[in-house]
């Protein structure tokens, strides 16, 4: 069985991969639909072993400085285009103290503006809300801006004589629309969206047409951890044995692969419907089949599913996922290969955007500080699910809180056993923030192979905020 | 008068999606039809006292067009500022295709 990458020696720092366990390109290798290049892809580089200081997950002055150098300088999506499709439609994106008005001006335009009246700085639009307005009228002394951000009005003009009317207008942010969503960069030099990606991962995302998936699903959690402790619990399968081990059963965790792209992309390809390589000789195939819960599994009803004699688990969940998708979804499911079907794809955009095209797990996340403690965030969990074939384009599900104690279980709809496994992550959360602080040991150590999108990730954090 | 309600449009006049303003007994209401299914609200804003009929109306809410303050259709509830305070619902029911409110 495999063991090294070729493309890095053996004896190397970061060549050595799960003893005993086929790759995850060796078992996409015996899918009755081959995957696709995009898939069959790898892109691990080593980036170092050093420890991580603690400090960044925990201080003020950090955070102070990721928003000062990171978050104002990087591409993040502010929501989705289905949130705002008419003209005059708005809704209200906030990260850390900025805040921004994300308005649709015209039919193919959206811009982002700043939230704060050019007058006295009241905030045009209170923060978590959405709407449609001809105009921004401020609630203070009524100074009103068009949809463009031009002045509209101001009360009383005879008093601001100081005033340019003509070329007051409220700033805007970079906006780029892609794959559905809006996105924003604070930063005027900021390179295009498509070449912060890069060519090669936007290339993938080419076939997923998230733009044509509605949001079925919207969670919004308050986690009791600081950001990138968040969202990195999302970054390896590494912790699935320990903290989901039912989730184990049906997933290969040690051999997970994981591939980085510059500074700002990674993904991991889970392959799902194969068993955990820490659990070989210890179950069935037909454990297997029976446990496969990472999917949401809503959509497969209550049918019994038997692996045939000789069969495997993962051949048995390609065929009925994509049967029974085909028909929950009502949408044409056929051009997808097995692995696009089951397995779990995560892309991170840096910052905080969490990317799974896959279908049976058609997940969005996004990550944000809480403003006034760094130990805590706000989490979104999205579920996007392809519109139903000769249906109209369902409105986005409303989002629904959740507050630091509350579990996921409280969700309108959410499968339990799903429901279950975020919970997991969560109660991890809160004693790794609490251990940051009560270590001795001054930082985290990571895995060269399964934790190198939480290397890049954090080696990007450094540039970002090492650069004044 | 408790329990009299009022007939105040015909269900077609409020296809799902929409909203429209009526006067019963010279209160401002608006009757929104979210989602198939039939609220019945105050019609003046709880912030600044402009009216709601313009507004969007998302599932569940619908957003003062003036400042932007959010009310939630079945309870009244203020969702966000400027507006802290809740406008009035009131009980709505359907008899023979007409929409009655009680008032
Ligand atoms: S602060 Fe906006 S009009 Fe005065
Ligand atoms: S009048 Fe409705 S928000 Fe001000
Ligand atoms: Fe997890």
């Amino acid at each position: 069985m495999n063991v090294q990458n070729p493309k890095i020696g053996p004896g190397e720092k970061g060549a050595a991969r799960c003893p005993g366990a086929p790759s995850t390109q060796e078992i996409l290798s015996h899918d009755k639909v081959q995957a696709p290049p995009s898939i069959t892809a790898e892109h691990y580089k080593f980036l170092g072993d050093e420890d991580i200081a603690y400090d960044r997950y925990i201080t003020p002055e950090f955070a102070k400085l990721e928003y000062e150098r990171m978050w104002n300088r990087t591409w993040q999506w502010a929501c989705r285009e289905e949130h705002i499709p008419n003209v005059g439609d708005y809704i209200v994106y906030d990260i850390g103290a900025q805040s921004f008005i994300i308005t649709r001006t015209a039919a193919n335009q959206v811009k982002a503006f700043y939230n704060a009246c050019l007058h006295r700085g009241t905030k045009l639009r209170g923060s978590g809300s959405e709407g449609n307005a001809t105009d921004f009228k401020c609630p203070f002394h009524g100074w009103q801006y068009n949809l463009d951000g031009s002045l509209k009005y101001l009360p009383c003009q005879w008093d601001f004589p100081h005033v340019d009317t003509a070329k007051t207008r409220l700033p805007e942010a970079k906006v780029e629309l892609w794959q559905g969503f809006v996105w924003i960069n604070m930063d005027e030099k900021a390179p295009p969206l498509a070449e912060y990606i890069g060519p090669e991962v936007s290339a993938h995302f080419a076939k997923w047409k998230l733009e044509e998936r509605y949001v079925a699903m919207h969670v919004i959690k308050h986690m009791p951890c600081n950001w990138k402790f968040a969202a990195e619990a999302f970054l390896e399968s590494y912790h699935v044995i320990e903290t989901h081990p039912l989730v184990a059963l049906s997933t290969g965790d040690a051999n997970s692969q994981y591939d980085v792209w510059g500074d700002h992309v990674s993904r991991f390809l889970a392959p799902m419907g194969v068993l955990s390589p820490h659990l070989y000789g210890k179950h069935t195939e037909q454990d297997v089949l029976d446990t496969f819960t990472l999917g949401d599994r809503t959509v497969l009803g209550d049918d019994k599913l038997t692996v045939p004699e000789g069969g495997t688990a993962r051949g048995v969940m390609a065929d009925v996922l994509r049967d029974v998708m085909t028909k929950a979804l009502k949408s044409d499911l056929s051009s997808y290969s097995d692995s696009e079907m089951l397995d779990c794809y995560s892309y991170n955009i840096f910052p905080n955007c969490f990317l799974f095209p896959g279908i049976s797990l058609p997940m969005v996340y996004r990550f944000r500080p809480n403003p006034k403690d760094p130990t805590q965030c706000i989490y979104e969990l999205l579920f996007l699910r392809p519109i139903p074939a000769g249906e109209a384009r369902p409105a986005p599900a409303e989002p629904f809180t959740l507050t630091l104690g509350q579990s996921y279980s409280e969700v309108p709809g959410i499968d339990p056993g799903f429901g279950g496994v975020f919970d997991q992550d969560t109660d991890n959360l809160g004693l790794q923030q609490e251990g940051a602080a009560a270590s001795k040991k001054r930082g985290l150590t990571l895995g060269n192979y399964q934790e190198i999108r939480i290397r890049q990730f954090e080696r990007t954090i450094d540039k970002y905020v090492g650069k004044p | 008068m408790p329990g009299t309600y009022t007939r105040v449009l015909q269900t077609s006049e409020v296809p799902v999606g929409t909203k429209k303003a009526v006067d019963v007994g010279g209160k401002a209401i608006l009757i929104c039809n979210s989602e198939n299914k039939l609220h019945a609200v105050s019609n003046i804003c709880s912030h600044a006292n402009e009216t709601l009929e313009c507004g969007r109306m998302g599932r569940t809410w619908i957003a003062c067009p003036t400042h932007g303050a959010r009310f939630e259709l079945a309870t009244g509830r203020a969702m966000n500022p400027p507006a802290v305070r809740p406008i009035k619902t009131y009980p709505v029911r359907v008899v023979d295709d007409w929409i009655e409110v009680e008032v």
